[in-house]
């Protein structure tokens, strides 16, 4: 166990102890004794305690004190303190000891009030002390002394760091120096009442996982030298840390019963129970030096037990929630950069702050798409404590490497947790973080696990290449417009109409040429009229040299055509009777009439009859041909 | 001679702007537009689109804008006459997606249109006129040709003829339903973030109901300030002309 007390503790018992031996030897005692009473305040409230302190300076052994009429005054303790002290002059040294009784008094009325005096009879001779008038008030009135101690500056102020809670709920900046709600409940023992050892928690019952602060204290009303070693209980069943371990002896007044005492706080620990059920705190032990010099001495304490009543953890833990995880707690993550060329590397770091085991809580494991590779985390640590409460940051450093270019979403990170204080499970979250990763400027690829052994899987998280919607805007323009419709295009409806033109325009057509077809039968008369005289001009041809009956059948078909023209419809075929009629009602004259019928007779006659071979027969017959046909066209 | 020297003269006015200047003009729009200038791209492009040059890509352009920057009503109006100038690419159409997605009123109960103007959406007016024109125009042309053929050679060009004179009978009335879609149906876009829909053309007459910016209206008739306004459920009113913009 470390040695507590003042530096100059260790080797002053040692020395002080040779010291007084050698001086023993030339020593003696001042022969005058001197009695006199005195108080530590002369204005007290009637709510109020103060020390009336009864002092006998060198007496005799057989010396009496008759204290002092405390009639007005309520006495609440009465202990005497005795010490010694040499003085070294040029005359030798003297010894002087002192007994002093130390009266605690608290009025009972209000008003000026009188401490009698006090006598002390050395055996036919009686010294006398003063009395002492005091003003008491009603009520409380503030301890002048205890005020100049408040007002003294804490020596530990600032000294485990900055307040890493500031602004958390249930972390405020109040004042340490006793943080566990006010001087404990302390039961002064019987025996060794100046001096003892006392452990106390700050809370009876606790939960799981939940901070208790145990303390371990000497109370004293000697002077103290030293704390030469303190023996902790093993604390078998907790997870503790230490939160206070003065350097030096710091005592503090504290009124145990109405009696003051000076508190020296020798450890301060947290500790965490880690099962449920009743839990026994050992005694704490100390070896203490009181007095100084040749006048101490070392006394050996022990310490009370305490009894810590552990509750289990209620039921109803989210998914995820880890036993350790009790307290109040916040979870951050962030990454650096966000944006990233592809191959170089993102740190995303997890932080876990808060109150509560920093030293046994595991922040959540970080997940990412396959397309991040994540890295083994470093674990740093920073346990701060503030009000006497344990707690801090425990981050987790991951390394990660992008094995592909895109948009990647790092996904809420939760991490459940049990509140002592409103009894209930917590989710501390984080919000998804993305990350985009662009092509690298010098073409880096992919090296990672991914791109070794092929396609993301299908069932894996996929690369999240999210927008709002909205395609993005060409960067290039055609300024040619649509025209018009086609079918509101000038050219369109007379395309559509102009087969139907076409189809009247021939439909046109084909009448005008019917009609004019019509008109023209006069002029179809005459070309076979003309068809006829060129029929007979080539039976012309024939008449020297040509056969006798292609001679005359010439001559036949001329006046056959002829007759065709001339009377409007055909006549070959018909019969000289059917022909004669045909001219009768043609109107054609009788001789004329007969004069034709003449030629064909001759014509047939010449066709098929000898003798006909003569070419003044053929002569004749053409004259008559032709005689007839231009006597009927002189009609 | 004089009507062709004017129509030539006509065709070869000069642009307000030169394609360079416009190219340019569109590029600092697109800068613009890419450094978050909304509002300094849609002024661009708006001068493109007012003077000569509202092609699709421009007119995308100032719809896309408009949708980036919240105005939904100028969003769907440009991104409709984007999609009207050439056809429904990719892009217009999931813009014109997303802008409705934003859109503030849900038209409940909404009922289909009319049979004549869903054939007609479904098809291509130029498409449809083109082939009526070309079955049409080769029918007679085969008939033609079987009037002079001969007698035993010409029973192809009667089948030919009859098959596309046939098919152009479909199509004329599919090329008529555009027309008449042309002719008769008038769409407008909210462009006000609130419009009101009154029973009667009057600026106190009863309000029916509000529509907001980027809903596609059908106009039915124009009374005064006010015109005639139908939903795509057949809620009808009437609303300020000012609100609207016609497509």
């Amino acid at each position: 166990m470390r040695r507590i007390g003042s530096p100059l503790g260790a080797p002053r018992g040692a020395i002080s102890f040779a010291f007084a031996a050698v001086l023993a030897a030339t020593a003696a005692f001042a022969e005058e004794p001197d009695f006199y009473q005195t108080v530590d305040r002369a204005e007290v409230g009637t709510e109020d305690t103060f020390r009336l302190n009864v002092v006998i300076v060198n007496a005799p052994e057989d010396a009496t004190l008759t204290p002092p009429d405390l009639s007005d005054f309520e006495v609440l303790s009465k202990t005497p303190v005795d010490s010694t002290s040499i003085q070294i002059g040029s005359g030798g040294s003297q010894i002087q000891r002192v007994r002093k009784w130390v009266f605690v008094l608290r009025p009972r009325r209000a008003g000026q009030l009188t401490i009698g005096a006090s006598r002390l009879d050395l055996g036919g001779r009686t010294l006398r002390a003063d009395a002492i008038t005091i003003t008491a008030k009603k009520g409380r009135l503030q301890d002048p002394a205890l005020a100049q101690r408040q007002r003294r500056p804490d020596p530990f102020q600032g000294f485990f760091g900055g307040n890493p809670f500031q602004g958390m709920p249930g972390f405020d900046d109040e004042d340490d120096a006793f943080p566990f709600g006010g001087p404990p409940d302390v039961d002064i023992p019987t025996t060794e009442a100046d001096l003892f050892v006392r452990t106390y928690v700050d809370k009876k019952e606790a939960w799981v996982g939940q901070q208790v602060t145990l303390s371990v204290y000497v109370f004293s009303r000697v002077d103290l030298s030293s704390v030469d070693s303190v023996k902790l209980p093993k604390l078998e069943g907790f997870w503790s840390e230490d939160i206070d371990t003065p350097q030096t002896l710091s005592g503090e007044t504290r009124i145990l019963n109405g009696v003051p005492y000076k508190a020296y706080l020798l450890k301060r620990k947290a500790i965490f129970p880690l099962k449920a059920g009743t839990q026994t705190i050992d005694a704490a032990e100390a070896d203490i030096t009181t007095g100084y010099l040749f006048a101490g001495r070392r006394v050996h304490r022990v310490g009370n037990k305490v009894k810590l009543e552990v509750r289990p953890l209620p039921d109803g833990a989210p998914r995820g929630f880890a036993t350790t995880n009790v307290g109040r707690w916040r979870l951050s993550v962030d990454a650096t950069p966000e944006e990233v060329e592809l191959g170089n590397p993102v740190t995303v770091r997890v932080t876990l702050e808060g109150v509560g085991n920093v030293k046994n809580v595991t922040p959540p494991k970080l997940t990412a798409p396959p397309s991040l590779r994540i890295f083994d985390p470093t674990l740093a640590d920073k346990p701060t404590t503030r009000n006497g409460q344990f707690g801090g940051r425990r981050v987790q450093e991951y390394l990660v490497m992008p094995q592909q270019t895109g948009t990647f979403t790092i996904p809420s990170l939760e991490f459940p947790y049990f509140d002592p204080e409103s009894r209930s499970y917590e989710i501390a979250r984080t919000e998804p973080i993305q990350i985009r990763v662009t092509p690298g400027a010098a073409g880096a690829v992919a090296t990672g696990a991914h791109a070794a052994t092929g396609p993301v899987p299908a069932d894996a998280p996929k690369n999240v290449l999210a927008s709002d919607g909205v395609m993005p805007i060409r960067h290039s323009a055609d300024f040619s417009q649509r025209g018009a419709a086609v079918w509101s295009r000038p050219w369109f409806v007379p395309a559509v109409v102009s087969p139907l033109g076409v189809w009247l325009a021939l439909v046109g057509v084909g009448l005008v040429r019917a009609r004019a077809a019509r008109e023209d039968e006069g002029s179809i008369r005459k070309k076979k009229a003309r068809a006829a005289r060129r029929r007979l001009a080539a039976a012309e041809t024939l008449r020297a040299n040509g056969a006798t009956a292609d001679f005359y059948a010439e001559v036949e078909k001329a006046v056959i055509t002829f007759l065709d023209a001339r009377l409007g419809e055909p006549v070959a075929g018909l019969t000289r009777e059917a022909l004669a009629q045909k001219l009768t009602e043609k109107g054609i004259p009788a001789d004329r009439q007969r004069s034709l019928l003449a030629v064909l007779e001759t014509c047939e006659l010449g066709r098929f009859a000898p003798g006909g071979a003569d070419p003044a027969a053929r002569d004749r017959v053409l004259d008559d041909a032709e005689a007839a046909m231009e006597a009927l066209d002189a009609r | 001679m004089i009507a062709a020297l004017v129509l030539a003269t006509v065709i070869a006015q000069p642009s307000y702007y030169s394609p360079g200047e416009a190219e340019a003009l569109f590029q600092q729009g697109a800068t613009a537009f890419d450094q978050g200038d909304y509002d300094g791209a849609i002024a661009a492009w708006q001068k493109l689109a007012d003077h000569g040059f509202a092609s699709q890509d421009v007119l995308y352009n100032l719809g896309t804008a408009a949708l980036k920057k919240g105005d939904l009503g100028h969003a769907v109006l440009w991104l409709e006459r984007a999609r009207r100038a050439g056809g429904p690419r990719d892009d217009v159409t999931a813009n014109l997606e997303a802008a409705r997605a934003r859109q503030g009123d849900k038209v409940v109960g909404q009922v289909g249109d009319p049979f004549i103007e869903r054939i007609a959406a479904a098809s291509s007016p130029d498409l449809v006129a083109m082939a009526f024109l070309a079955a049409w125009l080769g029918g007679w042309a085969l008939a033609f040709v079987f009037r002079f053929l001969k007698p035993g050679r010409r029973t192809w060009a009667a089948v030919l003829s009859a098959l596309l004179l046939v098919a152009s009978l479909p199509l004329g009335l599919l090329l008529g339903a555009h027309v008449w879609v042309e002719k008769n149906t008038h769409d407008a876009v909210v462009l006000s973030p609130t419009v009101q829909a009154r029973e009667l053309p009057a600026p106190n007459a009863k309000v029916s109901f509000e529509v907001h910016a980027g809903l596609k209206v059908r106009l039915l008739e124009t009374e005064g300030a006010f015109v005639r306004i139908r939903l795509p459920n057949g809620l009808v009113g009437w609303a300020e002309k000012e609100g609207l913009a016609e497509l």
